[in-house]
């Protein structure tokens, strides 16, 4: 047994533990009152958000009659209304869904909660895949060609992790969507992030009259087998030709995304703010994701232009592109990746420099 | 040595003695059941009663089997996360699938312990397993049981994915700060107050733990009369067996092949870990005691119980450090009180189960917190830190445990210590005075370039005429040695002086006494 330190030096010890302890307590005390006061507050909705749940006739109210369903089928179907609380975090939902990074909002740590620290990089966000803040709607309110709907995903009550063989409820499912999309560490299952956006979710499935049973074209994503292609194997070359032709023009000659005055038009498929190696939606680790993804919502507007074939080779390419490493990786991995990233492509454009005096080299990175 | 003869060495206790014996086997059930419920929920991702099966059948087993007055097994902490980190990849914890396959983890953990102990200078390697090493992964394991424990601690609930990375654990510390369960947290807090506080004085420290969850089990109870469970959603522990023995099969499905092959890893690190703590603390305790009770009497006892426990539903078990130390506290004088211990907890948990059953989860997590700080000793780290080499073996052991998990510490460490061997080996003290070189270390291919440039430069010093070699320090030479000495005797200039057998003495005087060159002879015969 380990003799005991002198008297006065154990009290000063254990005063300063204790005072640690105390404060620590005082700061948790504090910051849960800070959430309280937001929870409290209106919200400031985004432009896109503000026109969706003004066209879906969000408001509090003993009873909730969607308006798309009435003018679909004419006929009103009530259902339970929602209190100011709902509101607000409905409202909130659809904020983090079109607005992940906060780049819209007065004050993005706070409006978020902090939903940057979940994902990597400054563009990710949930409308890049969840397209149309969730629902791929026109504004007249036309859906449109794509997948991964949140209101299908809802009423989509059998969802089993295609790995571990659980059955994920909706909450599991968006930790699932920190993980294979940005990566990194996710948000705890009992966030307000992780809340507004089951509340969202859950308001659009009611306003979109989606019933549980059912099943509906944009539920999930189609996944794209080899199996499914002309079965030539994935082109790597045809998938960087395709990609220069069909998808440079948003996504940057590199992949590197196209950001405009601080906001990101569109997101990056490569680089630092990509998403990881790691990610189901890395070809490597899940071929099939990517690609079905791609034949599914994109190019945008031209929707189902591209076949399975293409989707795979595209996706393959864009997979082999540098991107950060995954979390599990391990650091080694990261700073190869970082290396890649960073350091290679100013190497190269030197070097092209020296080969190519004169050429205006280097494109756009 | 044969390790079965020990099995049956008992050192029956005095009459008088006997009391005292049984008094220390209920003071260690009572300490080691907190500690056994602790470490299976909060830190292996398993129900309870692995903990306690382990605290029963587990120190009776290795009691049965260890002829050591002072040991007592059970579940250990370093243990009990390495399964918690080796399995939440594989599958969801407290799930059948997890329990499978960390019966498998441990059966496998057994069976490689059974391999180190057939295969004698296997045993023999733990012992290079140097004390930087170890302290550095045990402290790094310390800080992350700290870490791990703050989702249990606030009442959050425990993300299925493996949260291992520092960088990560900040993460759940922001959480625990912003949407922690405040009914929780207090619970916690006065769990880990209660226990600190307690622990300050001599008298109580053995108490510390239980005396803090009674006080947080308290709270929770008085939390729940007055609340109600549904309104502060506090976890409880239960889930307590009741039955003696609780029979079990590893899993070996062919299609969980591919898993049970990734947790070989763990499983090598399971083993390693367990018999280096049980060789290291019968190491201290022989130190203590005066009873010499070779390791492999340790190695045998923990190898063959592991290979059981996976049967019957319990923890590996290995040597605890802190309940070998009140065991010598209380003078322990027979395996008695080892064994009286298991009975105890077992009745204990067979008449009191129930009050173990609402023990909540947060006071558990607190205790996690304290085992995980106190397993940071800090002036072992100082000690580690006066040296500088040794300073970089712990530093890097224990950055290792963060940056490539436990197997990755054990291979880093063990490489680190073994390269600083061979680095202090290699580094032989040569020093010139005048015209004589002293050579202090070994003298072997590796070291012979350090040597050969001082004597390079000696030899072709002009204002050296005779120079004179000493290398009576030497403790080693190899064939290359001998060979470069044999070189460095045809240089004239050179004169080979090795004083302890006395050869400069009769160098000087010019003949050899007889006598003497006969007790030379009996020397080396002697030795």
């Amino acid at each position: 047994m380990k003799p005991l330190a002198p008297a006065w030096r154990k009290a000063v010890r254990l005063a300063l533990l204790v005072g640690v302890l105390l404060a620590l307590y005082a700061l948790a005390l504090a910051k849960h009152d800070e959430r309280e006061r937001i929870r409290e507050q209106p919200v400031t909705l985004t432009p896109g958000c503000s026109d969706k749940l003004a066209r879906y006739g969000l408001a509090a109210g003993a009873t909730y009659v969607s308006p798309y369903a009435l003018a679909r089928t004419g006929q009103a179907i009530v259902r339970q209304g929602y209190s100011e609380e709902d509101v607000r975090a409905i409202q909130r939902g659809c904020n983090i869904i079109d607005d992940l990074q906060g780049q819209l909002a007065a004050d993005p740590a706070r409006e978020r909660w902090n939903a940057t620290r979940f994902v990597r990089g400054t563009h990710t966000s949930c409308d890049h895949c969840h397209q149309g803040i969730g629902d791929k709607q026109t504004a007249a309110g036309v859906p449109q060609t794509g997948s991964l709907s949140l209101a299908g995903s809802w009423v989509m009550a059998d969802m089993y992790d295609q790995f571990t063989g659980i059955l994920l409820p909706y909450e599991l499912r968006q930790m699932q969507c920190y993980i294979n999309s940005s990566n990194g560490f996710k948000p705890n299952i009992a966030d307000d992030l992780i809340r507004d956006v089951t509340a969202y979710g859950r308001f659009l499935a009611a306003a979109l009259d989606l019933r549980f049973g059912n099943r509906y074209p944009e539920q999930g994503i189609d996944e794209i087998t080899a199996s499914q292609t002309d079965k030539r194997g994935d082109d790597y070359v045809r998938g960087g030709a395709l990609f220069r032709e069909k998808c440079a023009r948003c996504h940057g000659p590199q992949g590197l995304g196209t950001v405009v005055d601080g906001k990101v038009l569109f997101p990056a498929v490569a680089g630092p703010n990509a998403f990881n190696l790691q990610s189901r939606n890395n070809f490597s680790f899940v071929s099939t994701i990517l690609p079905g993804f791609i034949c599914r919502n994109m190019p945008l507007g031209e929707e189902g232009s591209l076949s399975n074939q293409d989707c795979r080779d595209i996706a393959f390419y864009v997979s082999n592109l540098p991107r950060p490493a995954g979390d599990k990786q391990g650091p080694l991995a990261a700073l190869w990746q970082q290396l890649m990233m960073r350091v290679m492509p100013p190497l190269i454009r030197t070097i092209e420099s020296w080969q190519r005096p004169g050429e205006a080299v280097g494109n756009g990175a | 040595m044969n390790v079965k003869s020990g099995v049956f060495e008992w050192a029956l206790p005095r009459v008088g003695a006997l009391g005292n014996e049984l008094l220390i086997g209920l003071t260690l059930a009572i300490v080691v059941l907190p500690q056994a419920i602790a470490f299976s929920t909060t830190l292996a991702g398993l129900p309870s009663y692995f903990g306690l099966y382990s605290a029963i059948w587990g120190v009776l087993f290795t009691a049965l089997l260890n002829p050591s007055r002072v040991f007592h097994g059970g579940p250990n902490s370093t243990l009990s996360a390495v399964v918690g980190v080796t399995l939440l990849p594989v599958a969801p914890q407290f799930g059948p699938d997890y329990i499978g396959y960390a019966l498998t983890l441990f059966l496998l953990a057994g069976l490689i312990q059974l391999v180190i102990l057939a295969v004698r200078p296997l045993g023999r390697m733990l012992d290079f397993v140097s004390e930087p090493v170890a302290n550095g992964m045990i402290c790094g394991i310390g800080l992350y049981m700290i870490f791990k424990s703050f989702p249990a601690f606030a009442g959050l609930p425990i993300n299925t994915q493996v949260e291992w990375r520092l960088w990560i654990a900040w993460q759940s510390f922001l959480a625990v700060l912003e949407i922690g369960n405040l009914h929780a947290i207090h619970i916690g807090l006065i769990t880990l107050l209660v226990t600190v506080v307690t622990r300050q004085f001599a008298a109580l420290r053995n108490w510390a733990i239980l005396l803090g969850i009674v006080a947080g089990t308290l709270y929770s109870e008085y939390l729940s009369a007055r609340l109600g469970l549904g309104e502060t959603l506090i976890e409880q522990t239960a889930n307590v067996s009741t039955g003696f023995v609780y029979p079990s099969l590893p899993l070996f499905a062919q299609e969980a092949m591919p898993d049970i092959i990734s947790i070989i890893p763990g499983a090598v690190t399971l083993a390693l870990l367990g018999l280096f703590q049980t060789v290291a603390a019968m190491r201290r305790m022989n130190r203590r005691s005066g009873q010499f009770v070779d390791a492999r009497h340790g190695i045998f006892a923990d190898a063959l119980s592991n290979c059981v426990l996976p049967f019957i539903s319990a923890l590996p078990t290995c040597a605890s450090f802190n309940r070998m130390s009140l065991m010598h506290a209380m003078n322990t004088g027979s395996r008695l009180a080892a064994v009286s211990s298991a009975l105890f907890l077992l009745a204990l948990v067979s008449f009191f189960g129930e009050f173990i059953a609402i023990i909540p989860v947060p006071a558990m997590a607190a205790i996690i917190m304290v085992v995980g700080a106190n397993m940071i000793d800090w002036s072992d780290i100082r000690a580690h830190f006066q040296h500088r080499p040794e300073a970089i073996v712990f530093s890097a052991s224990f950055l290792s445990v963060h940056l490539f998990g436990l197997f990755g510490a054990v291979i880093c460490g063990s490489l680190l210590a073994l390269a600083y061997a061979k680095w202090e080996k290699a580094h032989p003290n040569v020093s010139l005075e005048h015209n004589v070189l002293r050579i202090r270390g070994n003298i072997y291919y590796g070291s012979l370039p350090v040597i050969e440039s001082l004597y390079h430069r000696a030899s072709t010093d002009a204002r050296i005429d005779e120079l004179v070699v000493d290398f009576s320090a030497v403790h080693h030479i190899d064939p290359e040695g001998i060979r470069w000495l044999a070189e460095v005797g045809r240089n004239g200039k050179v004169r080979l002086i090795d004083r302890r057998s006395g050869q400069d003495r009769r160098a000087v005087s010019g003949e050899s006494p007889p006598d003497r060159k006969r007790r030379d002879r009996r020397r080396r015969r002697t030795l």
